[in-house]
């Protein structure tokens, strides 16, 4: 009887588990991915030495923030 | 039930509220056996159960293997809850009901504190002692082996690091390490900066690195523990021994008693001086284990490192 009962709240506890909607979404899994951003101003490439803050040729600003060093993006790509 | 209350005190009869003492403590021995058994079973099904769904569980973070191990600990703690509650309204209460009525003076006032003791310990030390040692055992059934997890990620970083090309001029992009995080990877030939997205499974890695480095080193982290454990056992090794020598008059004895007790007291000493070192040795490990593992995190984990070892 109380083995009953413990399976029953076990298997209802599962159930009510896997049908709670997991928060923030169902996650994506997504594969390495490569890609690249050309000028949405000008349509120029961004190269290394240019930096990436800026673009190169026109000047159009891709990203606001002066960076600072972190894990991967370094101070020295701050575009001049 | 343990025959504690059959002494009759100086041949008075027993009081009256003595019957309803030795029920409520029956009920209460009994009470406490149901919730022990009730226990034992709800951990011995849910166990398997919980392994099972860590297995099969297709969600990255395991979000419903956690929600289900936070049901079960949540019965747990229930249970837990409901001796507590008992205990408080049946036999606190009964005990601080009587109490009034009977003087310390009272010969048959042990029977009362007897009352009280006995319940009391068949709680605080039997009963509780089996409940925690079940928690225990559900948090080991959460535990997997993170090898398998960073092999997945070395074998995939293998198979995907000269597949990608320069969306610029189309040369090839070696990927030098696994990146955990979005970067910029310039192209050798065209200088492009191109955007590498690492995959999700290899996102987690930074999740479970420091685990996983854990785990390398747990067999540091045992020694460490045994001999922090030593402190305690020594000491109460030597307490037993001081004990002994209370009544013992042959000076012979006393004196081998009393160099027993400064050799333990002095390895007692030397543990204490000994188990921090055994500690930053397993961290230190730990911590290079972990570098290893998510190298471009040491700046930051060597930090870490170092806040931990001075507090």
């Amino acid at each position: 009887m109380e083995e009953k009962k413990i399976s029953s709240f076990l298997d209802r506890l599962k159930q009510n588990a896997k049908k709670q909607e997991h928060y923030g979404g169902k996650t994506e899994e997504n594969e390495a991915k490569m890609d690249a951003l050309n000028c949405i101003n000008c349509g120029a490439g961004r190269t290394k030495h240019d930096g990436i803050t800026h673009c190169g040729y026109c000047g159009y600003e891709f990203i606001k923030v002066k960076l600072t060093d972190g894990i991967y993006v370094k101070k020295e790509d701050n575009s001049l | 039930m343990f025959g504690l209350f059959n002494k009759k005190e100086s041949g008075e009869p027993l009081p009256e509220w003595f019957a309803t003492l030795e029920e409520s403590k029956e009920r209460w021995f009994l009470f406490l056996e149901k919730l022990e058994i009730k226990i034992e079973e709800l951990c011995t099904a849910a166990i398997p159960e919980l392994k099972e769904l860590l297995a099969t569980d297709e969600d990255i973070y395991k979000r419903t293997f956690h929600r289900v191990y936070a049901g079960v600990n949540g019965q747990l703690q229930n249970i837990r809850e409901k001796a507590r509650d008992t205990y408080d309204d049946k036999i606190t209460e009964m005990y601080e009901n009587i109490k009034p009525e009977i003087s310390v003076l009272n010969p048959h006032y042990n029977l009362l504190s007897d009352f009280r003791t006995v319940c009391s310990e068949r709680y605080h030390k039997d009963f509780e002692q089996k409940y925690e040692y079940w928690p225990n055992q559900l948090e080991k059934a959460q535990e997997r082996d993170l090898e398998i997890e960073y092999q997945k990620i070395v074998t995939e970083f293998d198979a995907i690091k000269n597949k990608f090309n320069c969306k610029q001029c189309g040369g090839n992009i070696t990927i030098e390490k696994i990146f955990f995080m979005t970067t910029y990877i310039s192209c050798s030939h065209c200088q492009t900066q191109n955007t590498f997205d690492p995959s999700t499974q290899a996102r987690m890695l930074q999740n479970f690195a420091k685990e996983l480095a854990e785990q390398r080193t747990s067999h540091l982290y045992e020694i460490y523990l045994t001999e922090n454990n030593k402190e305690r056992e020594l000491y109460h090794e030597r307490h037993e021994l001081s004990l002994s020598t209370i009544h013992e008059k042959d000076k012979k004895v006393l004196e081998q008693k009393n160099i027993q007790m400064d050799n333990l007291e002095k390895q007692r000493k030397e543990v204490i001086k000994n188990a921090p070192k055994l500690y930053h040795t397993y961290l230190r490990a730990m911590y290079d284990e972990w570098n290893k593992i998510t190298p471009d995190l040491k700046e930051h984990n060597e930090k870490m490192y170092e806040s931990q070892i001075n507090n």
